[in-house]
This record gives C-alpha cells, sequence and structure tokens, in this order.
C-alpha cells in the first residue's frame, strides 16, 4: 500500500514538473472580436454559455486557443465542454494547462478543428457548468420564507486575449429580483437581464456583477454517492447507488411544523420528492436506507426510461440532509458485449439522480466474474482509479475482482458511458453449479458411508444379537409362509387326485411337495437352533411352531391316506366326508394357532 | 431405531420395503414438512410488509447483534452503553441474555464464513421462524419418549403452527422466546432421556441445554424449578432409582456451574430463593440415597426410627439454612415479579411498571382458545392418558402442565411456556384415539404386533404400575363399534384438526403478524396505506440531529430510537431503574416550566411523544399517559398527584371538562400543539382527537421552552426541541409556574401514598380493532 503510494506520488512530481516545463503561453496575436455570454442561474446551478468569435491578427495560423476561468467561478467547475457553431456535434478538444505567470488562474487549452488561418475568424461555443456558486442570502430562513440567492461574478469575459465586443445575459429563475448591479448600459425585462455591449476590453478585466433573486428551485446535493456494478455473465447486472444527500439551500430556522406545512403548502424551498430516471430495462427495483423499505415512491415505466419518483422518508429544509439506497438490476445483453473470451462492459459512469443534479464525490465499484483477467478501462472524461479490490460473494472461491474509480464534482453532463474490456473463460461458468453439485455430493455420501459403516467404539452385544434375532425371525417367518403354502398345494394336490384319481400322478407331485416340505421344515429346525444360540425365548415359540406343524402334517397324512382309500373304494363317500370334516376342522385349528404364533413371534 | 439398524444389515431392496425404513422415512418427510409449515406460517409480516426487526425489544437484540457483529464477542460482554440511560449508561454485557445474541452471530460468522453475504439484519429476522422448526422437532422426540412417535409426529405438526407460539416467534420478532422455547423442550427431552437411561450422558447433554437455555432467557428458572419438582414427586411416590439419582446430580452440579458462567445471572443461582428449590432437591436425594444405602445394613425396625430421625432433621436444617441465609442477605428474597405470579394484585400496587406492561395482566379465557383452539380441549385428555398410565417420564409432563397452565393463567406472557405442553398432551390425545379408531378390524398381524411388541417393551422397563392388563383389555372395549360409528369419529376429528389448522392461519395472519413500526390502513376498496411514521421520525432524528443529541420520550420507544434513531434516550424498555423513568414520567405529566427544568438538569434536547390523534392510533402517549403519573408518583409523591389527572367525578378526560393539570401538562400540550386548529373533517369541530373521539379542551396555547423540530406526515410521531435559555430580560415569565406547582401542595388532602383511585381501564396497545388488544410493548429482564 505504502510503496504504491509512493510510486504514485513519484508519477505526481515527475508529470507536474514535465507540466511546468512545458506550460503554455499567451499568443497575443489572438483576438476575441465578439463574445456572447449567456449566465443561467434558474435553477441551483450556473450554467454558462458562452460565445467566442475568434480571430487570428498574426501571420501565421493558430491550431489552439486559451480558455480562463472566471476568478469568482473556476473553484466550482464542474464539466466544461467546446464546439464550434458550425459543427455541434463534434466536440472539440479541451486540455486544462498552466500558463507561465499565471500562476493563480485557471486556463484550459481548447484545440480547434481545423487551423485558423491569418485574418480569419471562427466562432466556438463553450458551455461550462459551476456548481455552489449561488449563496443563499440570507443563509437562514423560517420555514414561511421564500429562498433568495445572490451571484457574484465578473461582468466581463475574462479572457487572456483582448475582447472587442462583449455581452452578458443574465436568465434568472422568475422576475422576483430583488437587486442587480446596474453597471450601463444594462437592460431588465421579465427573468432576463442584458449588460452590454461592452467594447474593447483589455485581458483579465473585472468588474462586479451581482445578482440577488428568488431561487426556490430544489438545491439538492449528493454530498457522496457509491455506486456498485456487480456483472454476472449468467445474464444480470445489478447496479446499486448509496447516496447521501442534502439540502444545501437556505438553512431551516427555527420550528418546523407540520401543520402549516400541510394546511399552507408553504415551504417553498422544501425538497418533497424528485424523480430518478432509470435505463428503460430496470427491474426489481428498490429503494431502502438502513432502517428498512421507504415506502413512499412511485414507479412508471415509460417507453425510454423508467421514471422512479422517490420521496424521501421526510420532505427536505435547508441544511437537512438523507441517505438511502437505490438498486436494480438490467440484463446483461444490453450492455455487455462478447467476442469469445473477450468482454466488454458499456455502461454509464453514474446515470440520473434527479434533474440538473450534483454530485460532490462518487465512487464507482465495478464487480466482475470470478476469474476475470486483463482489465482495460475506458472512461470518456478523467478518472481517478484506486487499485482493485476483491469481492466475495455467493459460492466465491478466489474472489471477484473489483475495479475502484473515484471521481469528483459531477453534474448531469457526466452522464457518459464508460468501457471496461476483460477477459473471461467461458468454462469458468461452470465452477459454481459443480462446486454446489460436488458438496452435495460428498454429503450424500459421507451420510451414506456414516451409515452403512459401524463407528461404535464398543460392541453392544445386547443389541447385535437383538438385530440378529429379529433377522432371524423373519426368516422363519418367510420360511414358515412358505410352508403354509405347501399345505394348500398339498389339499390342490388331494383334490385333483380325487377327480383324476391318476395315483401316479398324485404319488409323484406328492414326492414333489414332500421333499420341499421337509426341507422347509429343516431350514426352520436350523433357524431354530440358531435362535437358541443366540438365547432368545422365541426359540421355543419356533419349537412350538414346528410341533404344530407336526401336528398339521399329520392331519394332512390323515387326509392323504383318506384320499387313496375313496379313490381305491375302500372308503364310501359319506365316511370320507366324516372323516375329512374332522381333518379340516382340525387343519383349521392348527393352522389358526399356527398363525397366531409366526404373527407372535 | 432396531429397525432402522436392521437395513443396514439387509440389501437395499429388501430396505425398500421395509415397514422400518418407511415410517422414519415418513418421519423425516412429516418433520420436514412441519418445519416448512411452521416457517412458512410465520412469513406474513416478511410478505405484507418488508424484512423488518418488529416491535420493541427486538430492537435492541437486533442493536446488541449488531454491535456485536462489528466489534466482536469480547468486545460485547465489556460493552457500556453510553446512548442508553442518559447520563447513566447501561452495561450491556452484564445485563443482557447474550444466547440470542451469539446464536445469531455464530450464524453470520458461519454463513460469512462460506461467502454467503447475509446481512446480520435478515439473519436476525428469520431465526425465530428457523427455530420454531428445531423446536417441532425438539417436541417430537420430547412426545416420543414421553408416549410414542405417532403422537411426537402430532405434536410436532402442533407446535409448529399453533398460535400461543407463533405470537413469539414470527419472522422478524427477534426476541429471547424464539430461541427459549427450542432450548426449553430439548432440555426437557434430554432430561426425560437421562431419568429413562440414567446415563450420565445424557444428563450431562441435559445440563448443557440447560446452558443454553440460561444463557438465552430468564425463563430458565422455570426449568431449574421444574425438574427438581419432578425429582421431589418421583421420591415421595416411591419411584426413587438409581437412574434418577444419577440423572439428577449430574445435572444439577454441572448446570449449576455452567449457568453461573453467563455474566447476567452470576451468583444468582446460590444466591436467590427461586433457585433454592433445586439445591433443596439436590440435598435430598443425596440423603435419601444415604438412608437406602444405610438401609443395607439396618433391620427393619431400627431403620424406621433412623429414618424418621434423619428426614426430620435434615428437613429442619435445611430449612433453618435457607431462612437464616435469607434473614442475613445471603440469598435474596423473591424478587416483586416473582411475587405477582403468586399475588396477582402485587404488581399493581406496589410496582406499577411491572403492571403497566399488558403482557403481564393476568390471561382472559378467550386468549387461551384464541391461542390454543381445539388443544386447549384435548389438553387434559392427553394429561388424563398419561396419569392413568403413569410412569416416571409422564409424572414430568403432568407436572409441567400443572404448572404451565397455572402460570399461564396469571400472565399473559408465559402462555408462551403453556403451549408447548399443551401440544405435547393434545398430541397424545389425539394419536391415541386414532389408534383405537383407525385401527382396521381385519387382522393387519405384522403391524399391530411390531407396535405391542414395541409398547410391551416400554412397559417392561419403564413401568412398575401393573397396567398392562389395562391395555390388554382395551381392544374387548372397542369391538363392539362399527365401523361406521369409528370412521364417523374419525371424519369429525380430522374436521377438528382442519377447523384448527384453518384458525392458526387466521390468527397468525390477522393478530401476529404486524411489525408495529410500520401500520397500514385498508381503505374501502380494499387499497392499502402504509403509515410510516414511525421510521419517519427516527430516520429525521438519525439524520438531521447532532449524533450526540438526547432524546427524552417514555421508555417504550427507547430501544427504537437507539436502534433506528441511533441517539442517546434517557429510559428504554429495560426498566432497570425505576426512579429514572419515574423522572421522565415527572417531566411529562409537569407544566411546561417545571418540565423545562427537569429537563435542563436531565441534558436534554429533544422530547419525543407519540400522538395518535389524527389517524385514531390508540396506542399513544396520551393513553399510556396515567401509567407515567402513577409511576412518577410512586417516587414523587409530593409533586405529582394522580386525581389531580382526574376530572372530580374520577374520570380520564382531555375535553374541555377534564382537569386543568392534565390540560396544562408537558404531555398534553406536546401531543396537541397546534392541533386544535387543524380540522379533520367536515363534520367534526377543529381539534377533534379521532382516538378518545373528543374536541381537545386546551386549544391555543403557545409553548415557551420547547420548540416542534419534526412532526411525522400522519402526526404520529413528534419531536420538540428543547430550547436553550432565554435572555435574561425575558426572566419573569418562567417564574410563575413555579410558584403555581408549590401551591398545588396545600391543597390536597393526604393520601396513602400508592393506592390506586378511580383507576380507568387504559388499555396500552396497537390500533383500534387489533384482536389482541393486551398485546403492548414487551419487556426485558427476568419474567418469572
Amino acid at each position: 500500500m505504502n510503496t504504491r503510494a509512493l510510486i504514485l506520488l513519484l508519477i505526481q512530481i515527475s508529470v507536474s514538473v514535465f507540466g511546468k516545463i512545458n506550460q503554455d503561453s499567451i499568443d497575443s496575436n489572438i483576438v476575441i472580436a465578439k463574445v456572447e455570454r449567456k449566465i443561467d442561474i434558474a435553477t441551483h446551478l450556473v450554467k454558462t454559455s458562452t460565445l467566442i468569435t475568434l480571430e487570428n491578427k498574426g501571420s501565421s495560423g493558430i491550431r489552439s486557443f486559451l480558455f480562463s476561468l472566471d476568478p469568482s467561478l473556476k473553484d466550482n467547475l464542474s464539466f466544461l465542454s467546446a464546439v464550434t457553431k458550425e459543427n455541434k456535434d463534434d466536440k472539440l478538444d479541451v486540455k486544462e494547462t498552466n500558463v507561465a505567470g499565471h500562476g493563480d488562474k485557471r486556463f484550459y487549452r481548447i484545440t480547434l478543428p481545423t487551423t485558423l488561418d491569418a485574418g480569419k475568424t471562427v466562432t466556438v461555443d463553450v458551455e461550462a457548468v459551476y456548481a455552489h456558486v449561488l449563496k443563499p442570502y440570507p443563509l437562514e430562513i423560517t420555514q414561511a420564507k421564500k429562498q433568495l440567492v445572490v451571484l457574484d461574478t465578473n461582468l466581463y469575459f475574462y479572457s487572456p486575449y483582448v475582447t472587442k465586443s462583449q455581452t452578458t445575459v443574465v436568465t434568472t429563475t422568475n422576475s422576483n429580483i430583488e437587486s442587480y448591479t446596474k453597471t450601463k448600459p444594462v437592460t431588465q425585462s421579465d427573468n432576463v437581464i442584458t449588460y452590454g455591449p461592452f467594447e474593447e476590453k483589455a485581458p483579465f478585466s473585472e468588474s462586479q456583477l451581482r445578482v440577488h433573486e428568488e431561487n426556490n428551485s430544489p438545491f439538492l446535493t449528493v454530498t457522496s454517492m457509491e455506486r456498485v456494478i456487480e456483472v454476472s455473465l449468467w445474464g444480470n447486472i445489478a447496479v446499486e447507488e448509496h447516496i447521501d444527500m442534502k439540502h444545501t439551500g437556505a438553512r431551516l430556522k427555527g420550528p418546523f411544523s407540520r401543520f402549516d406545512y400541510q394546511r399552507q403548502q408553504d415551504g417553498y424551498a422544501s425538497i418533497k420528492t424528485f424523480k430518478t430516471s432509470l435505463p428503460a430495462s430496470a427491474r426489481d427495483v428498490y429503494y431502502r436506507d438502513e432502517i428498512g423499505n421507504i415506502s413512499t415512491s412511485n414507479m412508471r415505466e415509460l417507453d425510454e426510461s423508467v421514471d422512479v419518483e422517490l420521496r424521501p422518508r421526510f420532505p427536505l429544509f435547508g441544511g437537512w440532509k438523507t441517505r438511502y439506497f437505490l438498486g436494480y438490476n438490467v440484463p446483461s445483453y444490453e450492455y455487455l458485449y462478447y467476442k469469445g473470451d473477450h468482454y466488454a462492459l458499456k455502461l454509464r459512469f453514474v446515470d440520473h439522480i434527479y434533474d440538473d443534479m450534483v454530485i460532490d464525490e462518487v465512487q464507482v465499484k465495478i464487480i466482475l466474474p470470478e476469474g476475470s483477467k486483463n482489465i482495460e478501462l475506458k472512461v470518456p472524461f478523467d478518472v481517478e482509479r484506486r487499485g482493485d479490490e476483491i469481492h466475495y460473494t455467493y459460492l466465491d472461491t478466489l474472489g471477484r475482482p473489483v475495479v475502484v474509480l473515484n471521481k469528483h464534482n459531477l453534474v448531469e453532463q457526466h452522464i457518459q458511458d464508460f468501457e471496461l474490456h476483460f477477459t473471461f473463460q467461458k468454462h469458468l461458468l461452470l465452477q459454481e453449479p459443480l462446486l454446489v453439485v460436488g458438496v452435495f455430493y460428498f454429503l450424500f455420501l459421507a451420510v451414506i458411508i456414516y451409515v452403512r459403516l459401524d463407528f461404535a467404539i464398543t460392541k453392544d452385544e445386547a443389541k447385535e444379537s437383538r438385530m440378529r434375532v429379529s433377522s432371524l425371525i423373519d426368516e422363519v417367518q418367510s420360511a414358515h409362509d412358505r410352508r403354509s403354502a405347501l399345505y394348500q398345494s398339498y389339499d390342490d394336490a388331494i383334490n385333483k387326485f380325487k377327480s383324476s384319481k391318476d395315483v401316479t400322478a398324485f404319488s409323484a407331485s406328492r414326492k414333489k411337495i414332500d421333499a420341499d416340505y421337509k426341507q422347509l421344515t429343516q431350514q426352520i429346525q436350523n433357524l431354530q437352533t440358531q435362535l437358541k444360540a443366540e438365547g432368545s425365548e422365541a426359540a421355543e415359540k419356533v419349537a412350538q411352531l414346528q410341533r404344530l406343524d407336526t401336528l398339521y402334517k399329520e392331519q394332512i397324512g390323515l387326509a392323504i391316506t383318506a384320499a387313496e382309500k375313496l379313490v381305491s373304494g375302500k372308503l364310501n363317500r359319506q365316511q370320507y366326508l366324516d372323516t375329512q370334516a374332522a381333518t379340516a376342522a382340525k387343519c383349521d385349528d392348527t393352522y389358526k394357532e399356527m398363525e397366531s404364533l409366526r404373527a407372535a413371534l | 431405531m432396531a429397525d432402522a439398524d436392521l437395513v443396514v444389515r439387509n440389501d437395499i431392496r429388501s430396505a425398500m420395503w421395509n415397514p422400518g425404513g418407511w415410517k422414519s422415512l415418513l418421519s423425516f418427510f412429516i418433520l420436514a414438512l412441519a418445519w416448512l409449515a411452521g416457517f412458512s406460517a410465520r412469513l406474513f409480516a416478511v410478505i405484507r410488509f418488508e424484512s423488518i426487526i418488529h416491535e420493541f425489544d427486538p430492537w435492541f437484540n437486533y442493536r446488541a447483534t449488531h454491535y456485536m457483529v462489528e466489534n466482536g464477542f469480547y468486545n460485547f460482554l465489556n460493552w457500556f452503553d453510553d446512548r442508553a440511560w442518559y447520563p447513566l449508561g447501561r452495561i450491556v454485557g452484564g445485563t443482557v441474555y447474550p444466547g440470542l445474541m451469539v446464536t445469531s452471530g455464530s450464524i453470520h460468522w458461519i454463513l460469512n464464513l462460506l461467502h454467503i453475504p447475509i446481512h446480520i439484519r435478515d439473519i436476525c429476522v428469520f431465526l425465530a421462524p428457523i427455530f420454531s422448526g428445531m423446536t417441532a422437532t425438539s417436541v417430537y422426540l420430547f412426545t416420543k419418549e414421553i408416549w410414542s412417535p405417532g403422537a411426537g409426529l402430532f405434536a410436532a405438526c402442533f407446535i409448529a403452527i399453533v398460535p400461543g407460539y407463533i405470537s413469539r416467534s414470527v419472522a422478524g420478532s427477534y426476541d429471547n422466546e424464539g430461541i427459549a422455547i427450542f432450548a426449553l423442550m430439548f432440555t426437557y427431552y434430554l432430561w426425560i432421556k437421562a431419568v429413562k437411561t440414567g446415563q450420565v450422558f445424557w444428563s450431562i447433554c441435559a445440563a448443557l441445554s440447560y446452558f443454553y437455555m440460561v444463557s438465552a432467557w430468564g425463563g430458565y428458572v422455570f426449568i431449574i424449578n421444574l425438574i427438581p419438582l419432578h425429582v421431589f414427586v418421583l421420591l415421595i411416590m416411591g419411584r426413587y432409582s438409581q437412574r434418577i439419582y444419577t440423572a439428577y446430580s449430574c445435572f444439577y452440579i454441572v448446570g449449576l456451574i455452567l449457568s453461573m458462567q453467563i455474566p447476567f445471572v452470576g451468583f444468582q443461582p446460590i444466591r436467590t430463593s427461586e433457585h433454592m428449590a433445586a439445591a433443596g432437591v439436590f440435598a435430598l436425594i443425596n440423603a435419601y440415597a444415604f438412608l437406602k444405602y444405610i438401609q443395607n445394613f439396618l433391620t427393619k425396625s431400627e431403620f424406621r426410627y433412623f429414618f424418621f430421625a434423619a428426614v426430620t432433621i435434615a428437613a429442619a436444617v435445611v430449612f433453618i439454612a435457607v431462612v437464616g441465609l435469607t434473614w442475613a442477605g445471603y440469598i435474596a428474597p423473591w424478587s416483586g415479579r416473582f411475587y405477582s405470579l403468586w399475588d396477582t394484585g402485587y404488581a399493581k400496587i406496589h410496582i406499577p411498571i411491572i403492571a403497566s406492561v399488558s403482557e403481564h395482566q393476568p390471561t382472559t379465557w378467550v386468549s387461551f382458545f384464541f391461542d390454543l383452539h381445539i388443544l386447549v380441549c384435548a389438553f387434559p385428555v392427553g394429561a388424563w392418558y398419561c396419569i392413568k398410565n403413569v410412569n416416571d417420564e409422564r409424572v414430568f409432563v403432568v407436572l409441567y402442565a400443572i404448572f404451565a397452565s397455572y402460570f399461564a393463567g396469571v400472565m399473559v406472557r408465559l402462555m408462551l411456556t403453556l403451549t408447548p405442553v399443551v401440544c405435547v398432551l393434545a398430541a397424545i390425545a389425539f394419536s391415541k384415539t386414532f389408534e383405537s379408531y383407525l385401527k382396521d378390524d381385519s387382522p393387519k398381524q405384522n403391524q399391530k404386533n411390531a407396535d405391542e411388541k414395541g409398547d410391551n417393551k416400554n412397559d417392561r422397563l419403564y413401568d412398575k404400575v401393573g397396567n398392562k392388563k389395562i391395555r390388554d383389555e382395551k381392544p374387548k372395549d372397542e369391538e363392539g363399534l362399527g365401523i361406521n360409528v369409528k370412521s364417523i369419529i374419525v371424519v369429525a376429528l380430522l374436521m377438528m384438526l382442519m377447523l384448527f389448522a384453518v384458525h392458526c392461519t387466521w390468527v397468525t395472519s390477522s393478530a401476529y403478524s404486524s411489525p408495529s413500526i410500520v401500520l397500514a390502513s385498508y381503505g374501502q376498496g380494499g387499497s392499502r396505506t402504509i403509515l410510516d411514521d414511525f421510521r419517519e421520525a427516527y430516520y429525521w432524528l438519525r439524520q438531521n440531529t447532532d449524533d450526540k443529541a438526547r432524546v427524552m420520550s417514555w421508555w417504550d420507544y427507547g430501544y427504537q430510537i437507539a436502534g433506528m434513531g441511533n441517539r442517546t434516550t434517557l429510559v428504554d424498555n429495560n426498566t432497570w431503574n425505576n426512579s429514572h423513568i419515574a423522572l421522565v414520567g415527572k417531566a411529562m405529566s409537569s407544566n411546561e416550566s417545571a418540565a423545562y427544568e427537569i429537563m435542563r438538569a436531565l441534558d436534554v434536547n429533544y422530547v419525543l411523544v407519540i400522538f395518535g390523534g389524527v389517524i385514531g392510533y390508540s396506542g399513544d402517549d396520551i393513553n399510556k399517559f396515567l401509567w407515567m403519573v402513577r409511576i412518577a408518583e410512586g417516587e414523587h409523591p409530593r409533586d405529582i398527584r394522580e386525581v389531580d389527572y382526574f376530572t372530580p367525578q374520577g374520570e380520564f378526560r382531555v375535553d374541555a371538562a377534564g382537569s386543568k393539570i392534565l390540560l396544562n401538562c408537558l404531555m398534553y400540550k406536546l401531543s396537541y400543539y397546534r392541533f386544535g386548529q387543524m380540522q379533520l373533517d367536515f363534520r367534526s369541530p377543529a381539534g377533534f382527537d379521532r382516538t378518545r373521539g373528543v374536541e381537545i379542551g386546551n386549544k391555543n396555547f403557545e409553548l415557551t421552552h420547547v420548540e416542534e423540530a419534526y412532526t411525522t406526515e400522519h402526526w404520529l410521531v413528534r419531536i420538540y426541541k428543547v430550547k436553550d435559555l432565554e435572555n435574561r430580560s425575558e426572566i419573569k415569565k418562567p417564574h410563575k409556574p413555579v410558584k403555581k406547582s408549590k401551591r398545588k401542595p396545600k391543597r390536597q388532602t393526604v393520601r396513602k401514598p400508592g393506592v390506586i383511585k378511580h383507576s380507568p381501564k387504559i388499555v396500552k396497545g396497537k390500533k383500534v380493532k387489533s384482536p389482541k388488544t393486551t398485546k403492548t410493548p414487551p419487556k426485558t429482564g427476568g419474567k418469572k
């Protein structure tokens, strides 16, 4: 940090030394033939428009001329631009410069579009905007009073060259003018005061021009502002502006009476509401402050802009301040251009806040996507670029680069686009989704591993045995269910046998069922011994089950012999039916018993 | 649990068809849904308004949390807040339960560690809804231990949406109760677990959870009295066992030491009467264990003598020790707030400031139904089931139910502690009923068997009283019911539960979801107007007054002025200094000149009053004014007398018939300054007060020592600037009123201090027609 500051200092020193060597000088060949100066003090800004007719009295052509700022205004300049009268679209190159022997003055060198040949004239229109020039007078007013301001400046065009003829026109807010300098020739009609023409004034000639007028236009100043632009390559650009504003007009003296304010609608100098124009594509607009949403706002979507009517929580009287933030989203396709991995962001450096706005200090932060490299900035005017920062937001690992830009003294004319070029590898877009997927993957994996493996440091014998027993019981139950199914098969076989009277087929199927049955019984037997080994009381129940099963099997045996006897004719039908009924009843009982036993396992 | 473990052993396919697996999946989903439902039911305020901190106390909690996040935990513990209680200041670290701040602070810290830049305000706003889900889970666990998993699920669903709990845990209501109910139920769950298993592990867990509870809410006293009571009752019932001994000894010792680590609690657990029951039971259970041990060496008759002697001596010693220590001053007697739990009239007479908070009023019958709906009917049924099938842990629930019901009846805000147990017991009642009526008669053997197995196990292990027979008999009773009767009953119950859900949503949406700092009024066409006057005024203070400006207001607004306005206040919702509050009350009740002297003495720059006369807001300062007078009278009985503010008929009125003293006091003047000129509509005269529905009595007056600094759009908040001393030439004027105040004492008859006569029923509160008229500015400090 320190080394960086040191380097900056060195650069500054070298630049200034270099500048000193290449100081400008005043070219006495240039004469100003005519100046028409308009000073507009209708709002809280002082806007001057100076129509300068230059004449080259020398022998060689001139390329540029000097424009000096009036001493009363030189510290308040916000914006300066120049065009020729013929071509209003092409802005002339304007550069601040120093003139030897005039260290106390501020000069700008304006380069002409073509060389001005000897004897020729050219007309240049220089526009300048000054903030905080109009001073409230009196400094403090009560609620019902109107705001009076005074303009104190130079009656003559402050020029390094001889001015042959000049006029000055002052436009005031309205016709309520308390007083004005009456240097003749002067005329006043309605809200326009015209001075001049004044002939043959020497370079740097001065005379007081003082206008004291009523001006109730909002004297609203953004004392400091932070504009954060967050670029997402997923298609969105989020803009958030943190704004500190203050009423810089005449301060409120004495009480604020809500009754008078509501009843008489006075408070001429107070600011109730102002309008901010956002880009037409702005969505999700929010207007908040530290303690929450400011519910007093309206939004209107127009064709070329979204107008937000902002009403601060309280009306702003002189000296009162407020603070809020306004945010919105715009789709990135309107502002972000790309070719391959190369991206360019083209967006306004500052945006409209209110008409005739004044921003004392602005910090613009541009948050680029994570992994952006080779950042290059192109701005339409001088800005101070601070060192880049790193910003972390959702799912960031390395952080996003932040370009920080600072500038003082801005007005509406500064609403211009900047360009920011950077490179970004597209596949990095997948980094964050993959991160989420990965985290969840490992989370599930961890749960699976945790559930499947036994991490107990001690072995819980009782629990394990319980688990083994329950699984054994499950097996017994399923074996028993299959065995019960076999009983049914026996019945089926017997019935079939009774109808077909096919002994061989019957004995074959019987053998098959017998084999299955034996196997299952054996299986249950094994399970029972295992259960016994676990010391479970279920073993006894299984034994009981086996006993019942033997009973059942006996009944089936009886049924088979009876059926065989019936088929072979040893038993008549009635006798058979009796035995059959007896065995069936017994079977039923045993079956029920077995089922309940099985369920009770 | 065994079922779940089985899954591990079998392969996945069998696990899919394992009923245990489905059961746990189902429970998980029901709990998750309960969490979700509880969370979203609490978002009404956020959706209607915005993500904002509500009410009064939450603003302090938020401010403290913000401070902690900015400055770190240790700076927070050492924080001396010079913006409160001017000129005294407040040692915040030592007078606050830090659990809430630490909880949201650590969530914020973790999220920021993961680069999730969530503002601390949003964490604070959503903390209570998130914790409501955790409460639902712990209630599930608790009920599962008490009764059955099915009842647990019912209980979890009930607690998730029951209004009694939602009232304190909507999004934005960032208060201690939001996390404390979770801590409370979780501690109880762990305690039950400890009692059931007798494991040191569980009782240490219970102690840790208790520690969290102590750090979070003054209601921890409820735990530290209820658990000893449980142990005590178990001893009396002859249910003493090694398990209980282990559980309680570990819990008490560890819990005691841990609770003393909270700076605000400090040595209270060994020095105040509220905590003595726990110590007494600890001594008792040790003595009992010792006797049990002795019993092994003595014959029965010897033991009997020994027993009686020992018990008498032990009881006498403990009693004398407690009384002696209290007398000697080592143990503080019960605090006033605690007394007011037993004698509801106590606070009103001795500590008007406690009585002035309507949350401390006795509960009305309506609010039981309003907050609990059908549960309040089902709750005794559950209690009856618990008593009928009693075992160690069910004794606990029954005790909890009895005591919580009593406290909830005494104080509105303690409804909160009753709510969980009502949910648990109602869940048991519903679960039991559904178990009987929903069951299919055709033998679904497998299912039934599993249930019975579980129950039997329970009984065998923990139930000493042989009630197994009752259980076996029951199915016989029910066999008489046909399928039709059963389905009718089931459908009826389901209808009731449905109505319950509808009621909960309605109550939450209409009564508990107002942030109270943003008011909304609805026009005829249903259009909504937002009245944002509070924030307008506080933000004006924040932006346009000196950073060190002192603002005098009634204590209700102290936290909000500090939190939103970021200005120094004289008194706030932490009403620790009654005389300071009384001084502010005196300033408000005196005439302008007398008040000016007090304000000069207190270095006041601005005075803020709430005035609802223009929009008809009933919770304004004029309606609270009698409490100011009462509190002021308590400290300054010679200067302020409540009767002076009533008409001879004993009415409190602000119209022309009102008492002259009232019509000239500072509060009146500040509220009605220039209001007399204002005509609200053509039908009413100028100066018609909509809240009180009268034309004000004193209309045209000027203010001498203060000037209007700001009044909000709807006149809800009015801020006055205290002028500097006037030039000497005008010194005559301020003298007059002083004489007047000296005259007053002679005129008055002697009265007993502190007795309230002709006290009108002024309910502080919110807008008119708000269903819960009694809910008003909450208040910090220990609850019970």
